[in-house]
């Protein structure tokens, strides 16, 4: 075989073999800037579930393991799987410090199924809790 | 009927309905009993995996027969996840009873019950508190979240808003 027909081998052995090799979701690079929140009670709405009146709950099912989300300006629900190469994402204790705050990240952004999963490559920036929601909604869920 | 048959007949009701998901009243819930696959999310979405699903450190989810992944956010314990739950089934075949939350912002599975597919014991998704009581001994489990050490230290320094100084008026 003389060297071009090879390498046209090669290829075409590459281009029948890569198809087969990934069908499942390939990430989009993304900037999301939102409120850190618990994902169950603010997608079942069992109660109002943003900013300062939600703060503790917040807290609550973050320490109870509930997964931890990113809700943008356009309601948009992220999934938090890993923050800057830690990937523990059930009670974190660097996720648990940060509940409520608002921030802006940069990571790669999975959706399967319905479900936006992020992956935070990097908080780009925090501006603490700024949601001041307690005057209109008391604290949630029980008033103290 | 003597007290012996009573006895029996409350135990076979309770054996029967600790299998049966009750409705929350949740927009989009549906009581759904299905065998899946219990899936670490970060390795089944992105590929990067550990050991035993990251010893409930990770996030779960069920891997449903037709390749579809639901992630479990909740079990039947206040203010609680599923993790402490599923992680024990890592890569098994669970039945998993409880609640479809087909909720267009995110789909997600509330968990009440579980066993090992096709026929281990159910066991309430209650092992949140189970495991919590046995890490703290002497203290309420159904008020975990008044008494876990993680949550007064982090209310006690930024207070119940998340800003620090700023308290509720009396
Ligand atoms: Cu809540």
């Amino acid at each position: 075989m003389r060297p071009k027909s090879i390498l046209m081998a090669v290829a075409m052995a590459g281009i029948l073999y890569v198809p087969a090799a990934d069908a499942a979701t390939t990430p989009e690079r993304v900037k999301v800037t939102g409120e850190i929140i618990d994902t169950w009670c603010y997608v079942t709405e069992i109660m109002y579930a943003l900013g300062t009146a939600h703060h503790k709950c917040a807290v609550w099912c973050a320490v109870g393991g509930i997964p931890v989300s990113i809700k943008d300006a356009s309601d948009k629900v992220y999934m938090v799987l890993k923050v800057e190469d830690d990937d523990n994402s059930v009670a974190n204790p660097k996720i648990l410090k940060v509940q409520t705050h608002q921030v802006t990240v940069e990571g790669d952004l999975y959706v399967r199924d319905g479900v936006n999963y992020l992956i935070v490559n990097q908080v780009a920036d925090d501006k603490g809790v700024v949601n001041m929601t307690h005057e209109d909604y008391g604290i949630q869920p029980f008033g103290e | 009927m003597n007290r012996f048959v009573i006895t029996a007949a409350l135990m076979l009701f309770a054996a029967g309905s600790a299998s049966g998901a009750e409705g929350w009243g949740i927009d989009n819930e549906k009581k759904t009993r299905v065998d899946a696959k219990v899936v670490d999310l970060l390795c089944e979405v992105t590929g990067d995996c550990a050991d035993n699903c990251g010893n409930g450190k990770r996030q779960l989810g069920l891997l449903l027969d037709d390749g579809r992944l639901v992630p479990v956010v909740k079990n039947q314990d206040i203010f609680a996840g599923a993790v402490e739950d599923l992680a024990p089934f890592c890569g098994k075949r669970i039945t998993a009873d409880g609640l479809m939350i087909s909720n267009p912002k995110m789909p997600m599975f509330a968990l009440q019950f579980k066993r090992e597919a096709p026929d281990g014991k159910w066991s309430r998704a209650n092992w949140y508190i189970k495991n919590w009581s046995k890490a703290n001994p002497g203290k309420p489990g159904k008020d975990w979240y008044k008494h876990d050490a993680k949550v007064l230290e982090l209310i006690a320094k930024d207070g119940v808003y998340g800003i620090p100084g700023l308290k509720p008026s009396e």
